[in-house]
């Protein structure tokens, strides 16, 4: 045998390996990630009929109805929009001190003081916002310590503490901060450190340097954080269900009353489809940003 | 002098550091106070008691609802577990046509909306029902295996994530060394390979396990009649009186998860110091 026929024969053997690692993830995700969504984008034109009440023909009608027809579901989305910018906005504040701290100060210890920020990410979401819900309800532990010092008497308790925009701002906030420690920390960890000293030796300011150094070489990270709250919190409805009352009430919440509460599935379809779209045009303005690997660095 | 922070600076950004901590754990140390707390989870406390963690184990519902969740987060942690290592050897070490489609498909449901997704799902086992009740008479319906089905997906780019670097960082000269000694694909796979991966296959499977057993927004459309434990726990938050024994077994599970964090850590730095420096990986899992 030539060495020309065992090249071709391993690349061949090659070949049929790279095709048997990829089929079975391939597989899974284009029956279970792929299909479904393209069969809700198919349902929400009307392409096929689940229910009776379905129309079962090919229309954009809710569709428009959604987008120009001044529904309420449109308030609902930018009221959503309001909320997630809010939340990245203050998450991104609180942890970039903190990353700041851990990657350029805390020296030796650093990924041990990383390690419990990020550690409550790892627990229950729900009893975290549970832990809210003891907190600041009317008989919780704020109102118990405003009437205990006498700001407050107990029958007139501070009511917007629970069941607002505020409690949802405020839990959302609480439950992304660990998980955006990591991409900031991750980007400020990975600064060369001879840079800040030649701004340094050159004269800068700590304040220069910050400005002119740290900060835009940080910016990746900072955005990457960003995105990875701002986007998921678009179409949250678990955190407005359980401290949101009627005037926490989004988005998410709106597509998930039309799956549960209501059997409108088409409407539904097309609230679900139109956010999965907006969520596909931020990853693709901000994709590059986002390097996937800072995640789980 | 340092040119990151001044002496007064970083005792600000320390303070900062600690006062986030307090946010981070004071709600969680709260949760755990009142369950020990003899009656509503209010103040003024009302002495100490053990009741809730004893009524904890005298609920059949809730012990069936957590052990729903273990079987459905190790299910899924060990379905992801398998096509992550596939998935990552053949994005590290194979070159092929539409690899960057693959690879954006591999981690799209990173930033899926899971409400959307579990949606996506629901439908799709509506639809599957109804074309086989119509055709064999038969229906599948939903339940667990829908759950590990949408968990799977939403798992596996952690996992690949996790797997990656390591892989990238593996010395294939050791398998190459394995191969010419004889040893066969497989015998190398299992013998050196998989050995050398270990540290993050254990890292990837736990953090499969955690995000599977707590998930809620997915599993909320897909359990059918068979809540998981976040689904129970979800329900019965609603039911103002039950709330005491929730906060003891949620106290329970949160304080073992952040221990079994920790601890997993610990073992990871413990074996990474033992395979040596060339496989050490940076930061987290």
């Amino acid at each position: 045998m030539d060495s020309a026929d065992d090249a071709r024969r391993w690349r061949r053997r090659d070949r049929a390996s790279t095709a048997g690692l990829l089929s079975g993830p391939l597989l899974w995700l284009l029956l279970f990630f792929l299909a479904p969504v393209i069969y809700v984008a198919v349902y929400s034109v009307g392409g096929i009929k689940i229910f009776p009440n379905d129309t079962g023909v090919l229309s954009l009608g809710d569709w428009k109805h959604f987008l120009v027809g001044g529904s309420v579901y449109m308030g609902l989305f930018w009221k959503s929009i309001r909320i997630a910018l809010t939340v990245s906005v203050i998450v991104v504040i609180l942890a970039y001190p903190v990353g700041y701290f851990l990657a350029l100060c805390a020296k030796k210890r650093k990924y041990v003081l990383l390690l419990l920020i990020i550690a409550p990410f790892l627990t229950s979401y729900l009893l975290r916002v549970l832990a809210w819900e003891v907190i600041l309800g009317d008989s919780g532990v704020v109102n118990a310590f405003l009437s205990a010092v006498h700001l407050r008497s107990p029958d007139h308790p501070v009511t917007w503490l629970l069941n607002s925009q505020f409690s949802v701002i405020l839990v959302l906030a609480y439950v992304w901060v660990p998980f955006v420690a990591l991409p900031i920390f991750v980007s400020l960890d990975n600064l060369d450190g001879s840079l800040l000293e030649a701004a340094s030796d050159l004269g800068a300011s700590r304040l220069r340097t910050f400005l002119r150094i740290t900060l835009p070489l940080s910016l990746p990270g900072v955005i990457a954080a960003f995105v990875f709250v701002f986007v998921p919190t678009i179409g949250e409805f678990v955190t407005p269900l359980l401290v949101g009352g009627p005037r926490g009430y989004m988005y998410g919440n709106a597509i998930a009353d039309q799956f549960t509460k209501s059997t409108d599935w088409q409407t539904g379809s097309v609230l679900a489809m139109f956010l999965l779209l907006v969520v596909a045009a931020l990853m693709v303005l901000f994709g590059r940003y986002v390097r996937v690997r800072s995640v789980a660095a | 002098m340092d040119a990151a922070a001044s002496t007064g600076a970083r005792r600000l950004l320390r303070i900062f550091y600690a006062l986030l901590l307090l946010f981070l754990y004071a709600p969680i140390l709260i949760l755990a106070v009142f369950s020990f707390n003899d009656g509503d989870p209010s103040f003024p406390l009302q002495g100490f008691t053990t009741q809730w963690y004893g009524k904890f184990f005298a609920s059949p519902l809730l012990l069936e609802a957590l052990r729903r969740s273990v079987i459905v987060a190790t299910a899924s942690s060990v379905i992801a577990l398998i096509l992550g290592v596939l998935a990552a050897f053949a994005l590290i070490r194979r070159r092929f046509v539409g690899k960057p489609a693959a690879s954006a498909l591999f981690f799209s449901p990173l930033v899926i909306p899971y409400l959307v997704f579990g949606i996506s799902l629901l439908l799709l086992f509506t639809l599957v029902d109804k074309i086989l009740k119509q055709t064999a008479g038969v229906y599948i319906g939903l339940g667990l295996h829908a759950v590990v089905i949408g968990h799977v997906v939403v798992t596996l780019p952690y996992v690949i994530l996790v797997i990656m670097p390591l892989l990238e960082r593996l010395n294939i000269s050791l398998e190459e060394a394995a191969h010419d000694l004889g040893a066969g694909t497989w015998q190398t796979f299992r013998r050196v390979t998989l050995p050398l991966l270990m540290p993050a296959l254990f890292s990837a499977f736990l953090i499969a396990f955690t995000l599977s057993f707590d998930e809620f927004a997915i599993a909320s459309f897909l359990v059918g009649t068979e809540p998981t434990w976040p689904v129970y726990l979800f329900a019965q938050l609603r039911v103002p009186s039950q709330l005491p024994q929730l906060i003891a077994v949620s106290s329970v599970i949160l304080f073992a998860s952040l221990f079994v964090v920790l601890l997993a850590e610990i073992i990871r730095r413990m074996v990474e110091r033992r395979y040596g420096a060339e496989y050490a990986t940076r930061g987290l899992a």
